[in-house]
């Protein structure tokens, strides 16, 4: 009898997770030029039997001030289609999840290129969908600017059922003629090896979590605290039924950004390290940008963070940080180290066996069923995460030895769609 | 030792058609692409066979979008040149740019985008737009598109990234250049967030022109593919290219001209013929060989072709550099 096991994803990012990973200097500083930095990470993740290998995704520069992005490494990097599909051919099991938006897509092409994905890898490929927030993003694609998150939504949804039906080969003999998409053809390729490439949601807002209740297979989320991801685990899953889902239909990854490493003051020594690199203007900015704000700036930096307003951009991630700045009595200054380390995730420092608690509490603790682990910097974070917390999950039972089967959705324990 | 006038010699893949072998087709395909890579060809093009782009369905599909397939075939060769064909309709320029660009980097310099300035038939009515586009705003548009695409790939200076992790300097904000495109069908303000080639940009080979495309294609394409016509015509038409090319303010020899040659059925002996004559009358730049995507497709060219061309001294006996750019004896990107 094998009892239930958590499921795991890396999340790659050029040379890492946390914004100053770039100036360490065990990161590989050209991540973001270099292809087999990239076989290596999902070679080394797939040794250590993780489900997937994770890339989010921006079409667009992450920032809009030249001087901060200039000192960052996030300008540059990999397109993570043509990135994943490079890692299909040098990897044999694990499975291979990229972002890709609604908004600046049509159904029918992300379908296809997607399920192309998944044929190259014998099913392995996962779509995370997104509606993308950033207005520079948006300039990329016209002139109307950025659409109000509703309308992002809207469209969202009926992508992501134009999509449903195009690799399901259900859509009939008229096609789809709907809000925004009318297609006319199913797809010129044949049916996933796993039925259909799996489909990852992570926004948390209230209409996000319906569209991932319908829909999704995965979803990815950013919890701070136990309480924050068992109500949102609770309510997500709550949500389901009504779209004629059971539970366990989604598994729930929230984001962890450990630091790990031999023993506890290491781990802590590692973590100043990387905070110290941190420019304060590199800090405020990425904080600034997660508040969908633009002149936080102004603000004293050794003040609290000032009231604001809604804003049409994350809802959900601009209620957590402003959250947590209120809970832990937190400066501007020491919110945006803060944040920059993990962007709102999870963050662990600790050895293997303090990680593991966290880990396994969560998990048992019915709020995730897996993680997305998300390493401060690579190669080095996620070897130690490899070498240190991985062994230790599988004694305790907690994670695979080896893989059961081929396809992201065995590995998953995803029901392969009709 | 090689000349400048070696010839410039493609395969493309015909869309649609896959290898009717038990093997699975990406094995097959890695196949096909590395006997082609050990022959020295300067480049395999890999159609995109959606139904829209208008084959029949008759034949037994591929299962891969050209794009995804082109990633990974870099992986499995390391000196051919790989190109992509890529509908206008079906991408966003900024995503097709992104993606080309990313492309680029993975495979070391080694790809091209072909793409098309007319419309494939139903393609549009998939992607939201069951109207379509008349043939001339389709051109227009086709044309703003390249130039987009083309400017996205120069965003970024090839000495633009520092990488001065103690300086806290990772690249230089003034070598990063926003595009600022605002025109009649598309507004795009750039820049891309992928680095800049390493073979300056990827190479452009427009395809399925008509005669009120060559303008667009002297002014942006780094290679053309035109269908082979009468003989005595396609000096003329050549010579004509090349002029066009000239009045654009570019060096005629920028853009290689490829003439497409059906697969062999004709005596290999009276096609190597008919090869070094089209070549020697400079009425071409080169040749590009349509075949199914079988390995034993390309027995005939490797076996017999290309030995009498490199008797003749026609073909180079291997590759020079690691670019495609290199394999055409191309400079940078073409355009401006």
């Amino acid at each position: 009898m094998t009892s239930r096991q958590m499921k795991l994803g890396v999340f790659l990012w050029a040379t890492g997770h946390h914004i100053a990973a770039w100036r360490h200097p065990k990161a590989h500083v050209t991540a973001g030029i270099d292809i087999d930095h990239y076989i290596q990470l999902a070679r080394t993740a797939e040794a250590a039997k993780f489900d997937m290998v994770f890339c989010e995704d921006a079409a667009g520069l992450r920032e809009a001030n030249v001087g901060i992005a200039s000192q960052t490494s996030r300008s540059i990097g990999f397109e993570p289609i043509s990135l994943l599909s490079a890692l299909a051919v040098q990897t044999s099991r694990i499975g291979l999840v990229s972002t890709a938006s609604t908004s600046y897509n049509e159904p029918y092409g992300l379908a296809r290129t997607f399920l192309s994905l998944d044929h190259l890898s014998g099913g392995r490929a996962g779509w995370n969908l997104v509606t993308s927030a950033s207005p520079i993003e948006a300039a990329n694609f016209g002139s109307t600017g950025l659409k109000p998150h509703a309308d992002r939504y809207e469209r969202a949804r009926e992508f992501a059922e134009v999509v449903a039906k195009l690799w399901g080969e259900k859509l009939g003999a008229t096609g789809h003629d709907g809000q925004s998409f009318s297609v006319r053809d199913s797809l010129d390729l044949p049916r996933s090896p796993q039925g259909a490439p799996v489909m990852v949601q992570a926004g948390a807002s209230d209409v996000g979590r319906d569209l991932a209740a319908r829909t999704a297979d995965v979803v990815f989320t950013a919890a701070q605290t136990f309480e924050e991801a068992k109500a949102f685990y609770d309510d997500l899953k709550g949500r389901m039924a009504a779209y004629g889902r059971e539970p366990d239909d989604i598994k729930i990854m929230p984001g962890v950004a450990p630091v790990v490493a031999e023993t506890e003051a290491e781990a802590h020594e590692k973590h100043e390290e990387l905070q110290e690199l941190i420019p304060d203007d590199v800090g405020v900015a990425l904080l600034s940008s997660y508040l969908s704000i633009s002149d936080l700036w102004r603000y004293p930096i050794d003040g609290p963070l000032p009231e604001l307003p809604p804003s049409e951009g994350m809802k959900s991630r601009q209620a957590l940080v402003i959250e947590q700045s209120r809970r832990d009595n937190l400066s501007i200054r020491q919110l945006a180290r803060h944040f920059a380390g993990a962007r709102g995730h999870w963050r662990i420092v600790g050895t293997a066996a303090q990680i593991a608690d966290e880990m396994q509490a969560r998990f048992e603790g019915g709020a995730a069923d897996g993680f997305n682990v998300m390493p401060s910097y690579f190669p080095g974070e996620l070897e130690a995460f490899a070498t240190l917390v991985v062994p230790e999950l599988q004694r305790r039972g907690l994670f695979r030895t080896e893989y059961d089967g081929r396809t992201l959705r065995d590995h998953l324990g995803l029901k392969r769609p009709v | 030792m090689d000349n400048g006038a070696t010839m410039h010699l493609a395969v493309s893949l015909l869309p649609g058609i896959a290898d009717a072998s038990p093997d699975p087709e990406f094995t097959s395909l890695t196949r096909f692409v590395q006997k082609a890579e050990a022959a020295g060809l300067d480049m395999v093009l890999l159609a995109d066979s959606a139904p829209a782009s208008g084959s029949d369905g008759a034949n037994k599909q591929m299962p891969f979008e050209a794009t995804t397939l082109l990633a990974a075939l870099a992986m499995v060769t390391n000196r051919i040149g790989l190109v992509a064909a890529a509908s206008t309709v079906a991408h966003q320029p900024y995503n097709l740019a992104r993606r080309f660009a990313s492309l680029d980097i993975i495979s070391h310099g080694r790809v091209g985008w072909n793409a098309t300035v007319a419309q494939a038939p139903r393609e549009a009515a998939n992607f939201s737009r069951p109207e379509g586009f008349s043939g001339d705003d389709f051109r227009r548009r086709a044309d703003e598109y390249i130039g987009i695409v083309q400017g996205l790939w120069r965003g970024w200076d090839a000495d633009a990234l520092l990488f001065d992790q103690s300086g806290g300097c990772f690249h230089d904000p003034e070598k990063m250049h926003l595009l600022d495109h605002k025109g009649e069908f598309f507004s795009v303000r750039g820049p891309l967030n992928v680095a800049r080639s390493p073979q300056d940009t990827p190479v452009l080979v427009l395809s399925d022109l008509s005669v009120s495309d060559l303008d667009i294609a002297a002014r942006t394409a780094d290679v053309i593919l035109l269908d082979g016509g009468p003989r005595d015509g396609a000096k003329a038409r050549y010579d004509d290219f090349r002029r066009r090319v000239a009045l654009c303010g570019r060096d005629p020899d920028a853009v290689k001209v490829l003439i497409n040659v059906s697969p062999f059925t004709d005596g290999t002996a009276t096609i190597a013929d008919g090869m070094e004559r089209e070549f020697l009358a400079k009425s071409c730049d080169g040749f590009n060989i349509q075949m199914p995507a079988r390995p034993s497709a390309l027995d005939d060219l490797v076996d017999l072709v290309l030995p009498a061309l490199r008797r003749r001294g026609l073909f180079r006996e291997s590759y020079r550099g690691v670019t495609l750019r290199s394999h055409l004896g191309l400079a940078g990107g073409g355009g401006q």
